[in-house]
């Protein structure tokens, strides 16, 4: 083993390289794993026990109010949300006299009704009855409400690009009411609510009907059977519907990435095969420059095993060295100093324990795929032979 | 004074003397022993039907041109090389039945080198180098610190056991090589032109660290060498030439 180190430590400077090399690797890779984890987080929070039901032909088109208390009556569905997208911008006096706009998803809904399907959603108590019993207050998620400067008992304007208010107006003012929290770290909390019944009223059109409606199951195993339900109850009317699982209902728009994503996995794997050059490249000059000292190391006693396993073992440590350099600052970057470089377009900026074993699997792969060639041509040569090179 | 034991085998006691040595057991047996290499399309053949037994004990001086066979020889007698035809049976095994693992081990406990070029590892002390083949042997850091120091005070060492070989003077180095030879108390010391690189000074003084080691400590030696000199040192002269036993010269003898 200390053989194992001094060797590594016998051209420092090209140790160092190669281990900031493959560190700087895998931060890249933990990096692009944060940004697909932050594309999917509405696929990684769906449920399968919710189901989201929209117009058959597309989601810009609206589904009758009535719809509700229909999909409710549909056997094993215990509850059911009308919400429509609100798609504004918040409005917020900047220090240059201009307005400061940012885009977050708001959701006009059956507050009550929608806390029944999302249970993952914690609210304090008097926040929650606050809540429910104003019908101009609004409920934030805690990272927009941190993001905004907003808290309970503060107002929030916005200014909305689909819909307008009677008198014209595409401001909407509201109350902060309540903040929900999750202890899901991938749930997303950058997301707003209020109620239906001030939204119905007050919208210049498309009133009586709602964007989509949510629908909790009883049993997540016969969800395709009631969502099949569902669509029948519907089936030949003005407004037939598509009704699917909510990770389906996400997978669209992250399908919508997806050549975006394939893009960014096309990146990820040229960085580990640029990763595994640089290491294996290493690895090779360091084996072939010490030929002979395989050789006398064999000559006093240590056998092939001995020389594979101080190669390999090399290799292996350099890539250890490299997960550590890599990895750790990832993890304290995006899971422990919460940084979020563009926290308008990933509501969740996370690192989860899988990316982080993967990336310490490609490590630990692409150190051995390095070794091995080195470790098997030392295990292989012949002492005689390797005694006899300069 | 009588000089101590290494601590390693203390079976193996200094009791040879020189001339007065009684019932020498054969140590190393070449039975018919061929070697046969192929390079460049032709066959080479290095040694040829060689039959050989040295005593335990012995300090051998093996001499020839390049190219007699000598190395392979001493290749062949630690296991580094297998013969093409006949048996090497050293210490009463016959390598040919063992495995590569276990000839590493065999070697670690019966046979050491040492090298013309030292060959010490650039990245260690002294110290460490002469460490080195212990920590293939079950010992505890204390005895393994006790067999290195010991080692580095029969070669004269101990006080330049933390210095790099690239801190050591070439006759330095070649010390630190047979103490890090010493150091498992192998029966054999296998030396290949162990002064060649050195000036006569030190080469003197590396020939009587070797006479040292077979006298007092009773360790079978062979050393191949091209200096008569150095030759005259030993018990016996062996005279190889292509790959055949040209000479068997009883220097003892021969002086008494």
């Amino acid at each position: 083993m200390r053989l194992l180190f001094f060797n590594l430590l016998r051209k420092p400077l090209r140790t160092g390289l190669t281990v900031f090399g493959v560190g700087v690797a895998l931060l890249l890779f933990c990096f692009l794993e944060t940004v697909l984890v932050a594309f999917n987080v509405g696929v990684t929070m769906s449920d399968a026990s919710r189901l989201v039901v929209q117009h058959k032909e597309s989601i810009v088109f609206q589904l009758p109010m009535s719809y509700r208390s229909r999909i409710e009556q549909v056997e094993g569905v215990t509850g059911v949300a009308g919400a429509s997208w609100f798609g504004a911008l918040s409005q917020e006096p900047a220090s240059n006299g201009a307005t400061r706009e940012e885009f977050f998803a708001q959701f006009a809904t059956d507050i009550e009704r929608y806390l029944a399907i999302y249970p993952e959603l914690t609210i304090p108590v008097e926040q929650r009855r606050n809540l429910l019993g104003d019908q101009m207050g609004c409920l934030l998620g805690a990272k927009i409400a941190e993001r905004l400067g907003k808290k309970v008992g503060d107002r929030l304007v916005l200014r909305s690009t689909i819909w307008t208010q009677k008198n014209g107006s595409p401001i909407w003012e509201f109350n902060v009411r309540a903040i929900y929290t999750t202890d899901s770290p991938t749930f997303d909390q950058t997301i707003m609510l209020f109620p239906w019944k001030r939204f119905d009223e007050a919208r210049q059109f498309g009133g009586g009907s709602a964007g989509l409606y949510l629908a909790k199951v009883a049993d997540a195993n016969r969800s395709a059977a009631i969502a099949a339900r569902i669509d029948a109850l519907f089936e030949n009317s003005p407004h037939e519907t598509r009704t699917m699982t909510e990770k389906a209902f996400n997978l669209q728009f992250v399908g919508m990435m997806g050549s975006f994503q394939l893009l960014l996995r096309s990146i990820g794997s040229a960085i580990v095969l640029t990763m595994l050059l640089v290491s294996a490249n290493t690895m090779m000059m360091s084996a072939r420059e010490r030929t002979r000292e395989m050789g006398i190391l064999k000559a006093i006693g240590f056998s092939d095993g001995h020389v594979f396993l101080l190669l390999i073992g090399e290799a292996l440590t350099i890539s250890l060295f490299g997960a550590l350099a890599g990895i750790g600052p990832a993890w304290l970057v995006a899971n422990v100093l919460h940084f979020n470089p563009k926290p308008d377009f990933f509501p969740v900026f996370y690192l989860p324990n899988e990316s982080m074993l993967a990336a310490a699997g490609l490590a630990a792969l692409t150190g051995f795929a390095s070794g091995i060639v080195p470790a098997v041509a030392g295990m292989r040569l012949k002492a005689t032979e390797a005694l006899r090179s300069v | 004074m009588k000089p101590e034991p290494l601590p390693v085998r203390q079976a193996f006691q200094p009791d040879f003397a020189g001339a007065m040595r009684v019932k020498p057991q054969p140590i190393i047996e070449f039975r018919c022993v061929s070697k046969t290499y192929h390079k460049g399309g032709s066959d080479i053949h290095p040694l040829d039907e060689l039959s050989l037994t040295i005593d335990q004990g012995d300090f051998v001086a093996l001499m020839g041109p390049s190219g007699s066979g000598k190395t392979t020889l001493l290749n062949l007698l630690g296991g580094l090389d297998t013969p093409s035809a006949g048996e090497v049976v050293v210490c009463g095994q016959n390598l040919e039945d063992l495995s590569s693992r276990e000839l590493a081990r065999w070697r670690c406990d019966h046979v050491a080198y040492v090298f013309q070029a030292y060959n010490l590892l650039p990245v260690l002390t002294a110290y460490q180098n002469v460490e080195l083949p212990l920590t293939l042997l079950p010992l505890s850091r204390r005895e393994r610190r006790e067999h290195t120091v010991k080692a580095l005070e029969i070669v004269g060492l101990a006080d330049r056991m933390h210095h790099r070989p690239d801190e050591l003077s070439g006759g330095q180095e070649q010390r630190v090589a047979i103490a890090r030879a010493l150091a498992t108390d192998p029966r054999i010391l296998l030396a290949d032109e162990p002064t060649g690189d050195l000036d006569a000074h030190s080469a003197e003084e590396i020939m009587e660290l070797l006479v040292a080691l077979n006298r007092d400590y009773g360790k079978t030696i062979i050393v191949v060498t091209h200096d008569p000199k150095v030759a005259h040192r030993a018990h016996r002269e062996l005279h190889l030439d292509k790959g055949v036993l040209t000479k068997d010269v009883d220097v003892t003898y021969g002086r008494t």
